[in-house]
Order: C-alpha cells, then sequence, then structure tokens
C-alpha cells in the first residue's frame, strides 16, 4: 500500500505507508525515530548520529552533507528522511533521479519541531506514539510555561562557536527554544547562523552566556580559559560568571530539546522552581557535566530524564 | 625528436585509452559497495543474450546509476579541462597558465552562487532547481569570458600579458563578490556551496546535461584542435608566428572561447576541480613533447585518467563519506608538480 506525502522541500513523494527499511540522513531524523520507537526499521543512518548511543552501531552511509550514495541504494530503502537545513538539496535531487524516496522535514520553532514529529509518526506508520509522545512534550512545555510567566525574562547571548563567534538568528528553532525557556537571545537578525563581533556582544550587554555541550566543551574550568581570551572580559556576563551549558539537544530539532529547554529555564530562573531544587548542582551554578560513565538510557521515549545525565549522554 | 606521423599519433592516444579503459573497469569495481566485476559481466551477457529481462538490482542501481554516470562525468570534465589547460598555456606563453587563470571559474562560481539565491526565492521543482546551478554557472562564466576578452585588448587586439593580468584582477574581484554573498547564504545551501566551490562529481546530473556537455567538448575541442599547428609555431613568440603566416588573431579569438567554453562547461557540472587542467598537460608536454597536435588530444585522455582516478580515491578512501574530487587532485596534484619541477630543472 502506498501513499502520495507533501514534504518540506514542498515535493510529493510517494510512501508505502508502513515503511520497512529507513535510511536518516540527519541526527536530529536518527534520533526522532527511537524517539517513536521504530528503531527496528532504521537500516542506516550518518556517521554523525550519536544519539542515542545505539544509533551508532546501525549501518553508516556516510556524512550529512556527503553520504554515499552506493551505500544508501544497498540498503534498498524504502524511505530516506532528510532536512532542509542539514542535507544538500543535491542529495534530494540524486536520491529522487535513483527512483528512492526521499521525504524532507524542515522545522524552524518548537512548536513544528512537534508538529514533525507527529508528522514523521504518521509516516513511519506509528501515529499512536507521536501522539502520546507529542502530548507528554506539549504538558511539559506548558506546565514550563506556567511557571515561567510572571518571570521576566533573561537576555542571553547563545554561542554557537567562539572562533569565529557565531550565534542563532530569530527564525532558528534554537531562538525560539531560548524564548521558551523565558530568555531572549540579544541577537535580533534574520540570518540563521550570524557571525556576530565581540564589540556588538559587548554592546548589548547579555546578562547570560548559553553555551551548547556539544559544540562547546566547556565546564568551569574552560570558562576561566574563555575569559582570559583578549576582549572577552568586556562582557559582564563573563565577569560575573554568568553562563549555562545546556545539552547538545537544544540544537537539534527532536523531541529531546524539551528537556534542554527545561534544563535551560532551570539554571537561568532557579526562583521559578523552588519546589525541585535540582538534584547534585546548587541551582544558580552552571552545570558541571559529570566525567563519570554515562548512563545508558534504553531510548529517548523515555526521555523525562533529568537534565544533568542528558548533558552526560550528549558529551 | 622523431616527426609526429599520424600512425604514431594513433598509436600513442590508443595507448592512453586503453589505460582510460583499463581505470574506468577498475573505478566501476572499486567503491563504497562490493560487487563482482565478474557477475556484473555475466549480468551484463545475460541480458545480452536475452535470458532474464533485467540486472540484479544491487548492480544495476549501484554501477550502472550511480557509478557509471560518475565516471563518465569525470571523463568529459577531465578531458575539457586538461584540454583547457593546455590552451591557455599555449595561447598565453606561461607555463602557470589554467583554466581558471582567466576568471572562468570564478565567474561561474558567482553565477551558481546567484542561481541558489534565486532558487531559493522561486518555487520551482526539483527537476528544474536542479538544472538551474549548472546554467547560473555557465551564463556566469560566460560573461566573464567577455568581460576579460575585452580587458584583454589592446589597440584593438588581443594581448597576451593583459589578458592574464585582466584575468587575475577578475578573479580577485569576483572572489570579494562570492565571499560577500557567501555569508548571505545559510544552512544547506551555504554547505553545498562550500561543497561546489572544492570541485565534486558526486551528485549525478541529468542524463540531457551529460549528451550536452559531450557535445560542447567535442566541438570546441575540435576547434581548438585546428589550430593545433599553428599553437606549435605560437610558442616560438607571436611576431615570429606572423612571419610564419599564422593569423595569430584567428587563433587567439578561436582558442580563448573554445578553451573558456570548455572550462565554463566543467564548471558548472562539477565546481572548481583544481590542479588537472594545471598538470595534466605538464605531464604529457614530458611525456610526448610540445607538438599540440598530440599535446591536445593526449592531454584530453590524459586528464580523463587523472579525474578517474582522483574521483575514485574521494570515493573509496574514506568510504563510505564521500570526499570533493578536488581536494584529492590538490592534495595529489601539487606534491606532483613540485616534483616535476624539480626533475625538470635539476
Amino acid at each position: 500500500m502506498m501513499h502520495d506525502v507533501i514534504d518540506e522541500f514542498g515535493r510529493t513523494v510517494r510512501l508505502p505507508l508502513v515503511p520497512a527499511r529507513i535510511v536518516s540522513l540527519a541526527p536530529s531524523l536518527t534520533e526522532t525515530i527511537y524517539a517513536l520507537g521504530a528503531q527496528d526499521r532504521l537500516v542506516g543512518d550518518t556517521d554523525y548520529c550519536d544519539y542515542p548511543p545505539e544509533a551508532k552501531k546501525k549501518a553508516k552511509v556516510g556524512g550529512v552533507m556527503n553520504p554515499n550514495l552506493e551505500e544508501i541504494a544497498a540498503l534498498h530503502p524504502d524511505l530516506v528522511l532528510v532536512t532542509k537545513e542539514g542535507n544538500r538539496p543535491d542529495t534530494v535531487r540524486a536520491l529522487d533521479t535513483l527512483g528512492i524516496p526521499a521525504y524532507a522535514t524542515d522545522a524552524r520553532t518548537v512548536d513544528e519541531v512537534l508538529s514533525n514529529t507527529q508528522k514523521l509518526a504518521e509516516i513511519l506508520g506509528v501515529p499512536e506514539a507521536g501522539s502520546s509522545l507529542t502530548a507528554d512534550l506539549r504538558g511539559r512545555l506548558e506546565a514550563l510555561h506556567g511557571k515561567l510567566q510572571d518571570v521576566p525574562p533573561t537576555r542571553v547571548f547563545f554561542v554557537v562557536w567562539t572562533e569565529p563567534l557565531q550565534s542563532v538568528g530569530k527564525d532558528t528553532f534554537v531562538a525560539d527554544a531560548l524564548r521558551k525557556a523565558d530568555a531572549a537571545s540579544i541577537i535580533d537578525v534574520k540570518q540563521d547562523w550570524p557571525l556576530i563581533s565581540l564589540e556588538e556582544v559587548a554592546r548589548l550587554q547579555p546578562e547570560y552566556l548559553v553555551f551548547a555541550a556539544s559544540h562547546f566543551d566547556i565546564g568551569a574550568r574552560d570558562f576561566d580559559a574563555l575569559a582570559e581570551r583578549p576582549g572577552w572580559r568586556i562582557l559582564d556576563a563573563v565577569r560575573n560568571r554568568r553562563f549555562a551549558v545546556v545539552s547538545d539537544a537544544v540544537i537539534r530539532p527532536t523531541p529531546r530539546i524539551v528537556s534542554a529547554i527545561e534544563d535551560l529555564a532551570r539554571q537561568l530562573h532557579p526562583s521559578a522552581f523552588p519546589e525541585l531544587p535540582a538534584p547534585e548542582k546548587p541551582a544558580p551554578s552552571p552545570v558541571k557535566p559529570s566525567t563519570g560513565p554515562a548512563p545508558n538510557p534504553a531510548h529517548i521515549s523515555q526521555s523525562v530524564l533529568p537534565s544533568t545525565q542528558e548533558i552526560a549522554c550528549a558529551r | 625528436m622523431r616527426p609526429l606521423t599520424l600512425t604514431r599519433l594513433l598509436l600513442r592516444c590508443g595507448m592512453l585509452a586503453a589505460i582510460l579503459f583499463v581505470v574506468v573497469v577498475i573505478a566501476l569495481k572499486l567503491g563504497a559497495v562490493q560487487v563482482s566485476l565478474y557477475g556484473l559481466g555475466k549480468d551484463l551477457i545475460d541480458v545480452l543474450l536475452r535470458r532474464t529481462n533485467a540486472l540484479s538490482s544491487d548492480y544495476g542501481l549501484i554501477v550502472l546509476d550511480i557509478r557509471l554516470p560518475r565516471i563518465l562525468l569525470g571523463i568529459v570534465v577531465g578531458a575539457s579541462l586538461s584540454v583547457a589547460g593546455a590552451s591557455f598555456q599555449a595561447l598565453l606563453r606561461n607555463p602557470l597558465a589554467d583554466p581558471y587563470v582567466l576568471g572562468v571559474s570564478s565567474g561561474a562560481a558567482l553565477g551558481a552562487i546567484v542561481a541558489l539565491i534565486i532558487e531559493g526565492r522561486l518555487n520551482l521543482s526539483p527537476e528544474i532547481a536542479g538544472l538551474i546551478t549548472p546554467f547560473g554557472a555557465f551564463i556566469g562564466a560566460a560573461i566573464t569570458i567577455a568581460v576579460v576578452y575585452f580587458l584583454g585588448l589592446r589597440d584593438g587586439e588581443v594581448d597576451s600579458t593583459t589578458l592574464l593580468l585582466g584575468g587575475i584582477i577578475t578573479v580577485s574581484f569576483l572572489s570579494a563578490i562570492i565571499m560577500f554573498l557567501m555569508t548571505t547564504l545559510t544552512g544547506s545551501n551555504l554547505r553545498g556551496m562550500a561543497f561546489w566551490l572544492m570541485g565534486d562529481l558526486s551528485t549525478p546530473q541529468p542524463r540531457s546535461l551529460l549528451y550536452f556537455l559531450c557535445i560542447g567538448f567535442l566541438v570546441a575541442a575540435g576547434a581548438i584542435y585546428t589550430t593545433a599547428s599553428d599553437l606549435n609555431l605560437l610558442l616560438a613568440g607571436e611576431k615570429e608566428a606572423m612571419h610564419l603566416g599564422v593569423d595569430v588573431q584567428r587563433v587567439r579569438i578561436v582558442v580563448y572561447i573554445a578553451a573558456s567554453i570548455l572550462t565554463g562547461l566543467a564548471v558548472s557540472v562539477s565546481g572548481a576541480i583544481g590542479y588537472v587542467g594545471l598538470l595534466v598537460p605538464h605531464v604529457m608536454r614530458l611525456i610526448f613533447g610540445s607538438d599540440h597536435r598530440m599535446l591536445i588530444p593526449a592531454s584530453a585522455l590524459g586528464g580523463a585518467i587523472a579525474i578517474v582516478i582522483a574521483d575514485t580515491l574521494a570515493r573509496t578512501v574514506t568510504a563510505p563519506t564521500d570526499l570533493p574530487v578536488g581536494a584529492m587532485t590538490a592534495a595529489a596534484g601539487a606534491p606532483l608538480f613540485l616534483y616535476l619541477l624539480r626533475r625538470r630543472i635539476a
């Protein structure tokens, strides 16, 4: 049984009702497949698909930007999943040429991450898993919103890279995730991943710097090293050691982003969470990722994990 | 040196063609996915004898739909770049000239970026969207060719030095615009562009485009070949050539336009693959001498061999991850070039 669906490139794709052999070309899609419990039908993913850890054991088809078409073809997939953001349009065209059905997703807000998860669940033939997962996540976001609605937002600078200094534009899901955590990015540009001068950051003086764990391998010690770099002490946030580190889920459009949002909200607004002093860490201080062996969550649909654990996994 | 006879020309070309054939067969065999050529051959014979209707799907899809078109594209691109390189080296009488020195690839890159930006604004069907980058690249190349040509005119005649300088200035100017536009691209477009600039053969091109490339190559390379004897005389110097009855203006224009077209076509489908156009003609000159009647076909075949080898390495060295073939040609080409240079001086 086949049906036609329209993907985020606006292409009409003919897909089996329940795809049996799926290849994922993006870490976020791989994660979502696991979150939906469809991992048994995932026959291949990319070198960068590292979460959950079992995803590393799937057959690899190369990188996100440069997957190997031969490897993909050899897996005989009946569905290849791509993202509009991370994969090249050329890859999609190549798959079309080869008659391999490819479906593209694109998320620019947290709500779209959730609705895409639902849509993906329908495409994978597991709509119930999608609705229960997204209902749970929506509930958590609403609860968070309830806690934070009277708290004024914190002005933050989200650091994607430090050299060159790169942040997120307002139309990305990352900026939206910040908003959901009651944080306002000081960078208000349309470009998705703008390069920003340190001077501009100094002019805007964010209250907090926010780092994603995988992109910026930062603990308290690394933060001190950063503060030593020329120019950085010009930032109030650096002088006052006001920084937050969240799991790399914040830069992946996956269901796990909700946990990252909750974690960030707790770090930025500890007073809004009086009933829940986060375990193992004094509330306002930055998260120090644990160095011990990472706990091994079976898969992401149990994603109501404590956030510190998740950071450990992401690293 | 013995004079070049038709027999010797054909013999040498036949030898290179045989090497190319062997390289292609090996390239067909190698790849991320293991296939047995014996099995493929058996399947092919079965199909030819009508014992079965189709190849077993792995061979059909992987070897014939993915590997073979990529190899064929590499052959045309390699041959085009090398012939263009040999022509520019003769035309500008400068051993450092390559297909990109006159700004053709920068113009093509700019055209491709503009096409990508326009494509983002329009809602095009994927088939058309796939052709828009090569098309934009070719338009960009064509405009640059015309601009540099007029920059190279002095007193109504093409002057080699002025042409070279005009080309170099154009390259830096266009690179500045490219860098500026690159900052406006986002996400997958930016990364796609970065791949394109390095030179990449991994995207299967529509078959019609491949035919178009082949025809373009045959016409342009053929036009250059008609000037081969004149190019030999040009090597002695433009005045000398003129005294020997060469219509230097005509040769310059034919070679300049044809070589630029070759470069534009190659760049528009594969991006800027470096070193092949510079290196292969030099290697061929070392082996076969600098008679352009031999050098041009030898460069075509040699360029094809070089790219097929480089692309096979790009496909296999880090398999399953593909490397851009441009990275491979630069990595192998630069040391080889230095070696040849030292050896010739010694």
